[in-house]
């Protein structure tokens, strides 16, 4: 990286961490529930653009992270133990379940993913004595770094931006390492991965782990933003959500999910203060999305800033969109 | 000693003998042709030497290790590489990136992901001067998708090489592809050096007889014959096979 572009980034993270002074009070919880929503979405990217594997069982990682922090949040206090204690669940979770899943693609991977992220909402549902059942259960630990405990929204929101930040920058090293490479490829082509001589299923099982601690991350900092866990946050409605999200946000880049889970919490919120109809004005971008823009809001971005840059740089981001696809042909395969 | 060895090689599907007892051995630096005509089984042979598909019955030897039954990804660890009938590259990748991934696939780090790929010179320059030497580098940056069909076939050889392999199977490498593009492509097959093994699939009887140090005819699933050029274009039985014969072959070539 040049030093300018250093300094773009620098300016980015400013920029953001200075987004606080201009927002509401309610502005900035409502930036924090964005920010747990971008890293959960994130992983949920990371294996449908950059692995093809297409889940709808991903809630079930958040939501083991979630209720790791409430249940454990019962004996202990630390808060660096709770999030590593929901990022070892839900990766262990994700290893396990992998190691049988990942022989499947496409349709048929959706389909066991939706399984077990079913049967991981059931069991959950099931063990009222311990999760509260369908009332789902209070979190009694509060987030403290050791500076104390941090109970205002706006420390709230700087404890999420910082796993924001640090979840972003690692993916966005993950995909440029030979790690993230290969995945690329299997992606594109497994059967010729395998005659290069990669042990195919080995990277597609890691990147699903790492995709699956990340998501109990986003679900342990959820625990903590909204105090209280249910297992609605491991239905497949959530899953659903999340793939929406990524779909709406652009399949295939990094930064596509984040916008798409900002997008998608922000208008929620704003539609949902005006009609109860708000699924139903929701579904329509949805559709207008999938039709009209594959890539998403950042191809649509990308075509906008081509318009009025035509400048330079033109050409490159019409390819760097054009190769991404929409994902969608994954799961048709 | 021969490099590679494959004996009594027997591979059927759901009743279909397709591989009948085919036993082969190619020595250090042979150039070896196999001919027959379609649906002799020619690209079942090469699937289940590189463990593609699994076989029923024998086993292939490479440097005296038994590498049958083994996954199709240990192939290019004991220095066995392909390549495919048709193009099967990463078509929305870039050239550079398809090689950079060849090249990686059997460097110490290709599980490192904490640092970009870009900065492992080792992978970098390799990749950069296979795409010299085969007069890619100008269109490094090009989607594979965008190449012109000679020069993915190009590429297709190219991703095979890139492991550094003792042994190279080339399916129908000018399969497709003009004449000229043929007679170029023919010319760097010749050019490789000895220390590259190949074993050949190929029905151009020019490109065969210009690269070929041995030949081996497979006719229905089996071991027709197997000898030196000279002797192989004078017997008057493969000449059978290949275009006097019954009407049946005669359709399907």
């Amino acid at each position: 990286m040049k030093a300018s572009a250093y300094g773009k980034h620098i300016g980015c993270i400013a920029l953001f961490l200075l987004c606080p002074f201009i927002l509401t009070s309610y502005g900035v919880k409502l930036a924090s529930e964005v920010l747990i929503m971008a890293i959960f979405v994130m992983s949920l990217g990371l294996i449908i653009g950059f692995a093809g594997l297409v889940s709808l069982g991903h809630a079930a990682f958040f939501g083991l992270g979630a209720y790791a922090v409430a249940l454990l949040g019962n004996h202990w206090e630390n808060t660096y133990l709770l999030l590593i204690s929901a990022l070892v669940i839900s990766g262990l979770a994700a290893f396990l379940s992998g190691l049988l899943f990942i022989r499947s693609s496409g349709a048929y991977f959706l389909m066991i993913t939706l399984a077990f992220g079913q049967m991981i909402y059931a069991i959950v549902y099931k063990l009222e004595d311990l999760t509260g059942g369908a009332d789902g259960m209070a979190v009694v630990a509060s987030p403290n770094l050791g500076a104390g405990p941090i109970d205002s929204r706006l420390g709230f929101f700087y404890l999420t931006a910082v796993a924001f930040l640090i979840s972003y920058y690692f993916l966005r090293l993950l995909i440029a390492s030979p790690f993230g490479k290969s995945v690329r490829g299997i992606k594109e082509n497994e059967s010729r991965m395998t005659a290069l001589g990669y042990q195919t299923r080995t990277y597609k099982l890691a990147v699903y782990t790492i995709s699956g601690m990340l998501a109990g991350v986003a679900g342990a900092l959820y625990a903590y933003f909204n105090q209280y866990v249910s297992p609605d946050l491991l239905y497949w409605m959530f899953s659903g959500q999340a793939l929406i999200m990524v779909i709406v946000g652009g399949v295939g880049t990094l930064v596509g999910p984040a916008i798409g889970a900002g997008f998608f919490v922000v208008l929620q919120n704003y539609i949902s203060s005006f009609t109860d109809r708000w699924p139903l004005i929701m579904g329509l971008i949805f559709v207008l999305i999938v039709l009209f823009g594959k890539g998403g809001i950042m191809q649509i971005a990308a075509l906008l800033w081509q318009r009025f840059r035509p400048q330079r740089n033109s050409k490159p981001a019409q390819q760097a969109m054009a190769k991404e696809g929409n994902g969608i042909e994954s799961v048709k395969s | 000693m021969s490099l590679l060895k494959v004996e009594h090689l027997h591979k059927s599907f759901k009743g279909l003998h397709v591989l009948k007892d085919v036993s082969l051995a190619i020595g250090a630096g042979e150039r070896h042709v196999i001919i027959g005509p379609n649906g002799a089984g020619k690209t079942t042979l090469f699937n289940c030497i590189t463990g593609t598909l699994p076989i029923d019955a024998g086993t292939v030897t490479v440097n005296g290790q038994k590498i049958s039954g083994l996954p199709a990804y240990t192939a290019v660890r004991v220095g066995m590489s392909r390549t495919f009938q048709k193009n099967n590259l990463f078509g929305s990748l870039t050239v550079e990136e398809n090689v950079q991934l060849a090249v990686n696939a059997c460097k110490p780090h290709r599980f490192h992901f904490l640092k970009p790929l870009a900065r492992y010179t080792e992978t970098v320059e390799e990749t950069e001067s296979l795409l010299k030497q085969w007069d890619l580098w100008e269109r490094r940056s090009r989607v594979v998708n965008e190449l012109s069909y000679g020069e993915q076939r190009l590429l297709e050889v190219l991703l095979a090489l890139a492991s550094k392999p003792k042994i190279l199977l080339l399916d129908e490498p000018t399969s497709g592809m003009s004449p000229a593009e043929t007679v170029q492509t023919t010319k760097l097959i010749q050019r490789m050096p000895r220390s590259i093994t190949l074993l050949v699939i190929e029905h151009d009887m020019e490109v065969v007889f210009s690269i070929a140090d041995r030949i081996t005819v497979l006719h229905h699933g089996e071991v027709f014959a197997s000898d030196t050029p000279g002797n192989i274009s004078g017997d008057e039985r493969i000449k059978e096979i290949y275009f006097g014969g019954g009407t049946l072959q005669h359709a399907e070539a």
